[in-house]
Order: C-alpha cells, then structure tokens, then sequence
C-alpha cells in the first residue's frame, strides 16, 4: 500500500523532454512496409486483370485498348483505396508495387484523387474517347 | 427520453448515444436513488454496417478485408477467425511459419491491445497519469506492428492459406529490445495497479462477479478469467501455432475490477514471453500455401482468442466464390449482460470503470433488431411467433 | 511595497479587472503546462487560454429549457464579481491589498465560497440530469473541503492574533516560516485549495467520464467562459492566500512570483498523482481526516499563544 505510486515517473518527466512528435514540423519517414500511393509498371503487366478482381474496395480499372501490343491503362481510384496490398500480393509479374514514400496524401481537391498510370499517348487516347461520348454516368 | 412526471419516483440518467467517456455509440440508462444505481439498460446497434449481409457480396478474398475492419484493435483476429475457416473448408493448412507468424501477430496485437485499455480503464477512473504513460508505452508495440506490416492498425497480415510478411532475424532483435522496456513498464504498472492507494480505491471490490455469475451470464475472455472462470480458446482449442507454442492461461480469484486488471496485465506479460519463445525457434517454411478461388461447399465454424474473449466465426459456402452465409459473434457481445447485472447496487461514478471493466468494443456491437410494427403486440414474440416468422420469410 | 493609485485604476486595471484577468490565464496555462509535463506531454502554447476564452465569448450561448433564464444568466456574473472583489483585499502581485479592514479575512473566504456555491446553483438551475448530480456533488464537497480549509486559514491568523490579511502578512514576514511553525495547517490548505477548485483528483463533481461537465453541461459561450475565468481568478488568489500565509508572507512581485509559482509546481505534481475521489471518499476523507488535522492544528497554536503568554 503506497500513496502516489507514480510521483517517480512524474518527476522524471518534468526533466525529459516530451516525447510527443512534433508531425508537421519534424517529419520522420514511413516504415520501409509502409503501404502508400500505389504505382504500376506497364511494361511487365499482361492484363490478366487478377488485381482487379481481387481488390476489396474497387479501386483499380485496367482498360484494355490493344491487348496484343500490350496497351493498357490503369485508372487507380486512390481515395478507394485501402491500401491493403492485396493486388501487390495477386500479381504475378510483380507490375504492381505500393510506395513507402508518399503517405501525405490529403487534398483538397478530390478530382486529383483519381489517377492514371500508362503511357502517355494511350491515356490522351482515352481521354479523348471519353470527351467524344460525353454521356458516360457519373457513377462509372 | 422524456422527462419523468415528479410523481413518479425514479431518476434516470441517461449516458450516450454518445458515450462521454468511451467516446463510442451506445446508449446506457442507469436508475440511480441519490448516487446508488438501483436498475440499469442498455442499447446498442447505433454502427450497423451489415458487414454480414456485405460478406455474401463479396469474393473469399475481398472478405478478407471487409473482415478485419469490424474492429480496429483486433483486426487481426478477425481475419485469422475467417481465414481459418476458410482454410478448414478447403481442406489446407498453412505452413508452420505462416501459423507462428499469425500467432506473432496476434500476440502483439493483444499487447497493444491490453495497454489501450488499461489506459483507458484509469482515464475513467481518473488517474490520468497512469493512461498517459501507458500510451506512451503502447507506442512501442505500435512501432513494432508498423515495422512488421507497414500500418499501425490494419496490418493486413493474412491471405487465404498464409502470411504476407515474414520476419527476418533484425527485425526480430528490434521487437526483442521493445519487448524487454515493456516487461519492464508492465512490472511497474502492476506494481501501480496493486499498490496505489487511490486507485485501490477505486477497484478494489466493485463490480465483483462470481464464477457462477460470469458462467451464467455468458462472460468470456479476461472478463470471465477474472472470475476464475478458466476459458481461454488459445488453451482449451489450439489454433495457429499455440499447440507448438503454448501459453498460459491467467486466471484470478477475486472478480472485481482489479482481478480484471491484474488479469489483463499479467496476460500482457505472458504474451510477451511467448513471442520471445517464438522468436527463438521460428520454423522454416514458404509463407502461403495454394488456395483455389472456388471454396468447396460446406459449414464449419472457426474459434480464436480475441484480445477480448472468445471470437466465434460461423462459414457456409456454396461451392462458389463467394461465402453462402458468415456469421460473426464477437466478444464484446457476450460481455454486455455481466455489465447491466454487475451496475445494480453500485455507485454512479463506478459506472464508467464497470463498463470500461469488460474492454467493450461499440463497433463489434454491430447489431440490428427489427420490430414489425404490424405484429399484435410489437415488443414481446414468443418461440412460436418467431419460428412461424421464420417459416414464411424463408417460404 | 505599497503604492498609490486611483482606485477607479484599481478595480479596472491594476490589480484588479484587466490585469487579474490576464494573470488568471497566465496561471491556468501555467497548471495545464505543467500537467502535461509530469505527464511526459508537450501541453498548451502561452495563448491558449485566452484563445479558449475569445472564442467562448464569441459563440452562441443557448439558454436550454426549463431553466430560469435571469438565473441562468446573472449567475456567472456573480461567479466572477464574487472572485474579482476577493482579490481586492488580498496581497495581488506582491502589493499591499486596497482595500483592507479588521476581519477582511472572513470576508474573503466567504467571497470565494460565493462563488462555488452560484456554480451549485448554476447546475442545479437546470432539468439535465448531467447539471443536477453535478450541482449535487459540487455541494457536498463544498461542505466537506470548506471546514478544514477554513481552520486552516484560521491558524495563521490565530498566530498574528489579527483578522485583516495584510498584518497577517506582515507578522508573517518577520517571523519563521508558517510551513514550519504549522505544517498540518499548510497541508490542509493546499490539499484543500485543490477541493476549492475541483481539481484533480478533487474533480468527481466535474468527472467528465461520469457526468460530462458537471453543473456546468449545461452553460455554453459567454456564461461558461465567465465561469472559466473566475475559477482562474479562484486559482490565483487561493495561491496568493497560501503563499502569503505559509511561505513567509508575500512583499514584492518577485517572492509573489516564486512562491505561487513554487505551490503551483507542488499543485500540479499533486494533481496528476492520483485517481479521482469518489464523492463520498472525498467527503469521507476530509471530515475523518482532513478536519480532524485542522482542529490538531489550531489546538496546537492555541496552546502555544497559551504557554508563551504564560512564560513572558
């Protein structure tokens, strides 16, 4: 039986600093695991479209434009995501991989959540087709 | 809730929708004559998500997920109690490694786990020092969890038939020097937790429930081995690993909130000692084994040790990719009538530590009750009403 | 140190009014502060007091049903008026008090009780639930905390053989120390200053785990900043008192600086070590405990007076 059991800890701690983390003034990096923005890699990628599949949240699309000369278009949902590595886990060519680096990702504007991997000249080519039907539903 | 005519001799004090101390949707009524409670009740259900009726819309894999975010501390647990029942449908096992790193992860978790809650056990007890310090600790366990699988809460650990992360040997050796400080702290906190005056106070024989009590009411987990109601499934049913790497079950005599105490630290320091068994002797083996996409029909249930109490899994599939029926029971659920049974008589300023006492979790209370209106009388159905109900609905 | 002002510049600005209120926040952020360093946290930065108070007075105070509305406002004022008029006729900042007269002592602690007992009434104005257990409490301890406090109050005073606080003082300051002449008393003052402002682990009747706020659930804006304030203002004089008492009386800004700043470090330290009281712990512990020492106290100074009156 004892008053006060802790007082030793308290008066340790007024001579520590605290140990709070200053976050947006002092950055530590992510763990090297950390699961961030994900990235794909066109060139390894066959379009079995496995991730699509098993992603939990429906964030990826892979829009197929020419199968056989390998054109494909990832559209990644990023604020779908829930970062879960599934996909990562599903592919077989290892064409998917989820960055350690870009974990600050609030925004304030949503439209940049929405995102598109591929060569270039093939996502100006969907993005033109899509311009061409304008009557596409919001929901797709 | 509508304000009681003078006339009629009862005070309630309503605590929720929005619990002040919990911070978590549950609503609770406590009859208090002065400051004793002479009647309380409760209602839950205010998360109802349908993750069970989700769970049949979704692929065997995808479940996975949705699993694992009923609850946010043990999201871990969830998708091991899936897993395993999966696996059991399918006819495989996962390799040893991937089971003892299952079993490491869940050991981890339940550190992290207990910790939180012994804060904030204290913080509603008023001992704000004891809650701030043992975040301060819990940071440690959630450093380790982060290394290990890259996020603090949703570590995502399972795949259907193994593990995703493995465990090299430097990794094991920072969780060593973690786990060596929070032996350490956990000593000092037990030693706060039995000594303190003032906390004493505060624990020492309130909400005392016997083993007949807790065996009636249906309690589980550290809530009933508080009781000296010896039930642990990580004994009793080894899953995982724990057949090759055992642990101890911790049991007290006394009941109160202390016993609850006590046991949950005690069990923190047990799990820390079979993680250090763990790490000495991890198996060698590949870390998933090949599961088809299509599950073969059948039932089955799956059991584990949640940081709570008993998690109970039940599986039906259909042959096809997605489950027939999962059904979920967690620990928290079991808890809640040894909450409304243990308040009667008891103080009002207890009431936050009673209903702390059995760790509840609000989001694992995810149930919905539905009263048809049309029925002769909407609140009372008796047996014959329900199976009739049951026979039309499934016509 | 004694200095001469016009005493419209007293009640307004210095020390009272303006001047009092700042201190009051100074010495608020000063306790959160060093709460949160015991506690291994960063803490408040120097402003947030005031901010909490300018956005307060800012928003919308609701008036909720079924409370008397001339009450429900005019209670906070006297709140405040109650702690402002306190501090007139205590050594404030190391100056001599203003205003001072044979027995201001009783006046003061009568000014201080005031203002706990408009916080009983402001909870009990009230049909939530939350306010009236709150008011209750509030009242319970008000009765077991304010005994023992106030005999400890009386010793020094016993001592002096004066019931002006400023010849306290003064007969304090060239004397030993109270804190060793009558520690029991300095003890039960303390302790009992921390009952006179619901602070840890004195705070069952502002338990925000069991009953949110209190007697206050139910104040929001102007009303609950005013309450806020004059606890802060309750804060600073109760310090003064102990300090001025206890510590070798208090004559300049700087040993008024040292000494509450000294009693707030012990405050501070003594708020985090423990677990909240239980209502009737509280009241348990100062009526078996707490009063008992009190009476210890002044018999023993009573029986000092006695035998020095006896040997000279």
């Amino acid at each position: 039986m004892s008053i006060g059991s802790m007082i030793e800890d308290l008066i340790k701690s007024l001579f520590k600093k605290p140990v709070t983390r200053q976050y947006p003034f002092e950055r530590q990096p992510a763990p090297e695991r950390f699961r961030g923005k994900l990235h794909w890699d066109p060139e390894k990628c066959t379009g079995c479209q496995l991730c699509v599949k098993d992603c939990p949240a429906n964030a990826i699309e892979l829009i197929v434009i020419d199968k056989v000369n390998k054109r494909f278009v990832m559209r990644y949902h990023q604020d779908r995501c829930i970062y879960c590595s599934q996909c990562v886990v599903s592919c077989r060519f290892k064409c998917l991989e989820l960055s350690d680096e870009e974990w600050e990702q609030a925004v304030t504007n949503k439209e940049t959540l929405e995102v598109y991997y591929g060569k270039d000249e093939d996502i100006r080519f969907l993005l033109e087709r899509a311009a061409a039907q304008p009557v596409e539903s919001p929901c797709e | 809730m509508s304000f009681e005519p003078l006339g009629e001799n009862r005070f309630i004090v309503p605590i929720g929708p929005q619990h002040p101390a919990l911070k978590e949707p549950g609503h609770f009524e406590f009859v208090v004559d002065g400051e004793i409670v002479t009647g309380a009740s409760v209602r839950l259900g205010y998360v109802h998500r349908g993750i069970e009726k989700g769970a049949e819309d979704r692929t065997w894999i995808q479940n996975l997920y949705l699993m694992e975010r009923i609850c946010g501390i043990c999201s871990h647990i969830h998708a091991t109690a899936f897993v395993q029942g999966v696996e059991k449908l399918a006819g495989v096992e996962a390799p040893p490694r991937a089971r003892a790193i299952r079993e490491v992860f869940a050991e981890l978790e339940r550190i992290h786990s207990h910790m939180l809650w012994l804060g904030v056990a204290a913080h509603e007890g008023g001992f704000d020092a004891l809650f701030m310090y043992s975040w301060r600790d819990r940071e440690v366990v959630m450093d380790m969890l982060e290394m290990l699988s890259g996020n603090r809460v949703h570590y995502s650990a399972n795949l259907i038939g193994g593990v995703k992360y493995d465990l090299n040997p430097e990794m094991m050796d920072k969780i060593r020097d973690g786990l060596n400080y929070l032996e350490e702290r956990l000593a000092h906190y037990l030693d706060v937790v039995n000594h303190d005056e003032t906390f004493i106070g505060r624990t020492r024989g309130i909400g005392t429930m016997t083993r007949e009590q807790a065996q009636l009411l249906g309690a589980v987990g550290p809530t009933a081995r508080a009781s000296n109601f010896a039930f642990d499934v990580r004994v009793d049913a080894p899953y995982a690993a724990y057949a090759e790497f055992p642990v101890e079950m911790v049991v007290a005599q006394e009941g109160d909130l202390h016993a609850r105490f006590v046991v949950r630290i005690l069990e923190t320091m047990e799990s820390i000692r079979v993680l250090r068994r763990i790490f000495d002797n991890l198996p060698e083996s590949e870390l998933v084994t090949r599961v088809p996409r299509r599950i073969p029909a059948g039932e089955t249930i799956s059991r584990v040790e949640a940081p709570r109490g008993e998690l109970f899994y039940f599986i039906a599939s259909s042959g096809g990719e997605k489950p027939e029926r999962v059904k979920v029971r967690t620990p928290s659920l079991c808890n809640w009538g040894t909450v409304i049974t243990l308040a009667v008589g008891h103080k009002l300023a207890d009431m936050p530590m009673i209903l702390a006492g059995i760790d509840p979790c609000f989001s694992c209370n995810d149930r919905l009750v539905m009263v048809k209106r049309n029925h002769q009388d909407p609140q009372v159905w008796t047996w014959a009403d329900l199976r009739n109900y049951g026979i039309e609905y499934y016509r | 140190m004694n200095l001469a002002i016009h005493p419209l510049i007293v009640l307004l600005f210095f020390p009272g009014g303006l001047f009092l209120l700042a201190s009051g926040l100074v010495f608020q952020w000063a306790d959160r502060k060093l709460v949160a360093r015991f506690q291994n946290r960063v803490g408040p930065r120097f402003f947030q007091p005031l901010a909490d108070v300018l956005k307060l007075l800012a928003k919308e105070e609701i008036i909720p049903q079924g409370a008397h509305r001339g009450l429900f406002i005019a209670l906070p004022i006297i709140a405040l008026a109650a702690a402002l008029t306190a501090a007139l006729y205590v050594p404030m900042f190391g100056v001599q008090p203003f205003f001072s007269f044979q027995g201001d002592l009783i006046v003061t602690i009568y000014l201080l009780s005031a203002l706990t007992i408009s916080l009983g009434l402001a909870g009990a104005n009230s049909v939530d639930r939350f306010s009236l257990v709150g008011a209750t409490r509030t009242l319970t301890q008000l009765f077991s905390y304010e005994a023992p406090f106030l005999l400890a109050m009386i010793g020094p005073a016993l001592a002096a053989q004066t019931w002006q606080i400023s010849k306290i003082n003064a007969f304090v300051g060239e004397t030993t120390w109270f804190i060793v002449a009558q520690p029991i008393g300095f003890l039960v003052a303390l302790v009992g200053l921390m009952g006179k402002l619901e602070l840890p682990p004195f705070d069952a009747p502002e338990a925000e785990t069991e009953i949110v706020a209190g007697a206050l659930t139910e104040y929001s804006g102007r009303g609950f900043a005013l309450f806020r304030l004059s606890k802060d203002i309750e804060l600073v004089i109760g310090l003064t008192l102990v300090a001025a008492f206890y510590l070798g009386g208090i004559a300049n800004p700087l040993e008024f600086l040292l000494k509450t700043g000294g009693l707030l470090l012990v405050m501070a330290l003594l708020q985090t070590a423990f677990a909240r009281l239980r209502i009737d712990q509280t009241v348990g512990m100062w009526w078996r405990v707490g009063a008992l020492l009190g009476l210890v106290q002044i018999l023993a100074i009573l029986a000092g007076i006695y035998i020095r009156q006896w040997w000279l």
